[in-house]
């Protein structure tokens, strides 16, 4: 048991260690919400000290292991209501199942989407990235040179925590939901300083500038593994309409090597595709995970 | 008589209660609220030993907001960070309604044999 707290600064460590293991967003959006109240509480009692304030806290707010306790059970009521348990085929004991239940798991679709999606993020990413920092050199011997990098630095936050919600929104991964706060009142240059000290400051422009050459390997090889597929699997059938004479206009229903579409080859070029695009929505799927270790790695802060 | 039964108790039957009580402050209230304000309301009707924790309150914000019955925003605060305030949607008045209902039933049920079990 800690002793009480007697500062806001205190309350939120020992928040923070109670929480210690749990999932680092839930852990940002705990202290958020603590730190909400704490200073709130403090400005409606101007006449009292913050450690008077504190002292009660532990009667109103809750202590930190309450408050911790509170937090653990809610977000295992809500995820086990938001997301019931349904038999998934991907679960099944059958490998061929198995194998193709990842047709029917939504999240494979959702993380081919986002391979899609990555290419344009990435770009926006890597354009504001390069524009920004170089511009704050650029720009760093006139007087509007500091506000500006500061400026850019805060728009490399909301980016980080836009591209942590949709990646939440794909993998159903927790990500964080607030924006982080600096857990001091402090003065400005002194949060500045911090803000250029904390390694999550940097390891987030090197996300957002990294996501661009992801984003095109994302996107080559999501868009590869779809025309590749959806060809094979498609060009037989087309052939074929055209040995029982159907007008294609151009032309288009050439398979090259023509032995593709041959009768005694077409089921096995058809198989093919589907294999492809089987490949590829258990390589998406496998994709969104990782990029969620990747964001929380580089994102989110460590050891909150 | 050991406190930690009576704690125990009360621990399980706000499990759902203090999701009513907030869709009930927020459906009642004409403007969007936040946090402290929702849980101040709370202790000012709560007098002497509270029934809850305010900071059991905030969790529970955010699961309703996350199922989609209420809706929030943030706006920018100067004594500390940026506050989420809360309103409540259509959806959640709905759930409100239900849960109401719900409410005076297993009220009414519960006093049949603890209050007026004398009838």
């Amino acid at each position: 048991m800690n002793r009480a707290p007697r500062s806001i600064d205190e309350y939120l460590r020992q928040l923070r260690e109670v929480l210690q293991g749990a999932d680092p967003a839930l852990i940002q959006d705990a202290l958020y919400d603590a730190e909400e109240y704490l200073r709130a509480e403090c400005a409606s009692h101007p006449e009292k000290s913050e450690a008077d304030v504190l002292e009660l806290i532990a009667s109103t707010y809750g202590a930190p292991e309450e408050v911790a306790a509170a937090y653990r059970d809610t977000e295992a009521k809500v995820n086990a209501a938001l997301r019931p348990v349904i038999p998934r085929a991907t679960e099944s004991p059958n490998p061929l199942r198995r194998f193709f239940g990842v047709f029917s798991d939504s999240r494979a679709y959702l993380s081919l989407f986002y391979m899609l999606l990555t290419l344009v993020t990435g770009i926006i990413y890597f354009t504001v990235v390069v524009t920004g920092l170089s511009l704050s050199a650029g720009l760093a011997i006139l007087i509007i040179g500091f506000p500006f990098f500061l400026a850019f630095i805060g728009i490399a936050r909301v980016l980080a925590l836009g591209e942590g919600r949709l990646l939440e929104a794909i993998t159903g991964e927790r990500m964080p939901r607030r924006p982080v706060h600096p857990g001091a009142r402090i003065g400005f240059w002194t949060r500045v300083g911090e803000m250029l000290k904390d390694p999550r400051t940097w390891t987030t422009l090197a996300y957002l500038l990294l996501m661009l050459p992801v984003g095109i390997f994302y996107f080559v090889v999501a868009i590869t593994g779809i025309s590749i597929g959806v060809a094979l699997i498609a060009g037989p059938f087309l052939v074929m309409a055209q040995h029982l004479g159907w007008d294609f206009n151009d032309g288009i229903s050439v398979m090259q090597p023509a032995v593709l579409a041959a009768p005694l080859i077409a089921p096995f070029t058809i198989a093919l595709g589907v294999l492809i695009l089987t490949l590829l929505m258990h390589a998406a799927r496998g994709i969104g995970r990782a990029q969620v270790v990747l964001a929380r790695a580089l994102l989110v802060k460590p050891g909150m | 008589m050991d406190e930690s039964h009576a704690r125990k108790f009360q621990k399980d039957l706000n499990a759902g209660l203090v999701a009513l009580v907030l869709l009930g402050v927020l459906s009642r209230s004409a403007e969007d609220l936040y946090g402290y304000e929702i849980a101040k309301q709370l202790q000012k009707a709560n007098e002497g030993e509270p029934l809850f924790k305010e900071g059991t309150v905030y969790p529970v914000l955010r699961a309703l907001s996350a199922n989609g019955l209420l809706t929030s925003r943030i706006v920018p605060s100067y004594s500390g960070p940026p506050r989420r305030y809360y309103r409540i949607t259509a959806e959640g008045r709905a759930v409100l309604a239900d849960w109401s209902g719900i409410w005076r039933q297993t009220r009414d049920f519960v006093d049949r044999f603890v209050e007026g079990g004398d009838e």
